[in-house]
């Protein structure tokens, strides 16, 4: 079981791991595909500069599913994690969970991370999107997919966070810097939040455990909970799976075997080179969301399908604008099950797609989730400390 | 609806230089059949009047000062090739 898929050496504390969707100029970057193995980056990510600068050091490079789009990393080329009790888990969860590391920084396509800390017990921030510089990871799902962080303790998390967050010139989808400071800067406000009953009714006993002590330890914070309905969140998971497979399928096109990456030695035509070079080095679920994806943009499909998931985009980021103007945060499990194991995967090759119903809306409208106690809390854009006094709440409550 | 028929799956790989063996075809035609119902589902949200979001925050075009910046030469860039010849990126003869 490989938890760094690179390493460097003498490092001193405080160290950070980063998933290996982040490019570095000094270690191989991979995405957990055949298809980029031993690939040298000639620049590193912007937020290595800034991690350094702030003194963190950068311990290596940490295992992940195939472009980030899987349950927890069980895609990756060099294969599946799992914890002490043969549960499926991520690298980057386990190096920070065993202590090895500070905190772990990824990219946030579709909920990995922020399941692996449900999982786990970890602290997770996913920041508004905009926050933090995109330059320097490798593209999946760009109109989504956010830097984020885990660690074990709320103070650590929101640190880590602190350093990396900042406007880049080189990031097209950077906010300006005075927006991203409001991260930093927003005063925290936590009176009210919302759980989202319709997003509950399948979890397990385990983590309707988790939600329930999540939910005791606010309201005897003094905070007030209730549970609501708000149907139409559940729509996240299909819309954000149409998206995010139609821009992965755009952006994995440049993989051809030309350039760089993975070539077939099995060859005569440039077509087989093409066809062969992607065949061999592409997992079956990036290879399931790349048709899928291009399907989708389709002369039939492309209206009523793709951009129908847009429109659908604003229907939800407009019902959390509502949530929002009463509540200070929304709460939904990050996963039905406290724990995955192979079987799960083997019964259901394709859970990745089904799980995202809980992590798909933070993912399609770009708020920013902190996953605390084994559950998600959502806040409007920049609300990340309100989040983080929430997080915190809970860290003492357990 | 997503298409559910092997000729026009065939096309599909085509378009994006991928060749399924027969078992993952039946696995992928299955989890298209799949998400049509998911699909159909969504049909249930109204979008009549609802304006397509692209990007999740208001973007502004940024119109930037001309600047020359030369990032990488084309020796780093071949670097990670997987096969180059003086200079070019090499690939199999196009035309016998």
């Amino acid at each position: 079981m490989k938890l760094y898929l690179a390493k460097n050496e003498n490092v001193t504390s405080p160290a950070v791991v980063l998933d290996d969707m982040i490019l570095t100029s000094d270690l191989p970057t991979t995405g957990g595909s055949m298809m980029l193995d031993n690939y040298m980056s000639l620049f590193g990510a912007d937020i290595i500069e800034k991690l350094t600068k702030a003194g963190y050091a950068i311990a290596g490079k940490a295992n992940v599913g195939e472009f980030g789009i899987d349950l927890v990393g069980e895609t990756s080329y060099y294969g599946a994690v799992t914890d002490d009790k043969g549960n499926l888990s991520s690298a980057s969860a386990e190096l920070v969970k065993s202590g090895d590391v500070l905190a772990a920084i990824g990219l946030d396509v579709n909920g990995a991370g922020r399941r692996a800390a449900a999982m786990n017990g970890l602290v997770y921030v996913k920041p508004t999107y905009g926050t933090v510089s995109r330059y320097g990871t490798i593209p999946a799902a760009c109109s989504g997919e956010t830097v984020s962080v885990s660690a074990k303790t709320v103070s650590d998390c929101k640190a880590v966070l602190a350093s990396i967050v900042g406007h880049d010139d080189k990031d097209g989808t950077s906010l300006p810097e005075e927006k991203c400071e409001l991260v930093k800067t927003s005063a925290a406000s936590l009176k009210k939040v919302a759980v989202i009953k319709s997003l509950t009714k399948d979890i397990d006993a385990d983590t309707a455990a988790k939600l329930d002590a999540v939910k005791a330890s606010l309201t005897a914070a003094g905070v007030t909970v209730e549970e609501i309905d708000c149907d139409v969140l559940a729509y996240a998971k299909t819309a954000w799976g149409i998206l995010m497979c139609a821009e992965l399928c755009n952006n994995v096109s440049r993989y051809d075997g030309v350039k760089y990456g993975h070539r077939s030695e099995n060859y005569k035509t440039i077509g087989e080179l093409y066809t062969n070079s992607r065949t061999e080095a592409f997992g079956e679920l990036t290879k399931t969301a790349i048709l899928y994806g291009s399907e989708t943009l389709s002369d039939d499909n492309y209206m009523p399908v793709y951009d129908k998931s847009l429109r659908i985009r604003r229907v939800i980021i407009e019902a959390f604008a509502s949530l929002h103007a009463e509540y200070d945060a929304v709460i939904i499990p990050a996963s039905s099950k406290a724990a995955y194991t192979e079987a799960d995967i083997n019964a259901n090759k394709y859970i990745s797609f089904d799980e995202a119903l809980y992590t798909a809306p933070a993912s399609i409208s770009g708020l920013p989730s902190v996953v605390a106690g084994g559950v998600q809390l959502i806040g409007k854009a920049f609300s990340e400390n309100t989040l983080f006094e929430a997080a915190k709440i809970i860290e003492e409550g357990k | 609806m997503l298409i559910t028929d092997k000729e026009s799956f065939k096309r599909l790989q085509k378009l994006n230089q991928l060749a399924l063996t027969e078992k993952e075809e039946t696995d992928v035609l299955a989890f298209f059949t799949a998400r049509n119902e998911d699909i159909t589902a969504l049909g249930a949200v109204d979008t009549e009047n609802v304006e397509r979001m692209v990007h999740v925050m208001p973007m502004e075009t940024v119109v930037r000062e001309d600047k020359e910046i030369k990032l990488f030469t084309r020796d780093e860039l071949q670097k990670s090739a997987p096969e180059s010849y003086e200079g070019y990126w090499q690939v199999p003869r196009l035309v016998e």
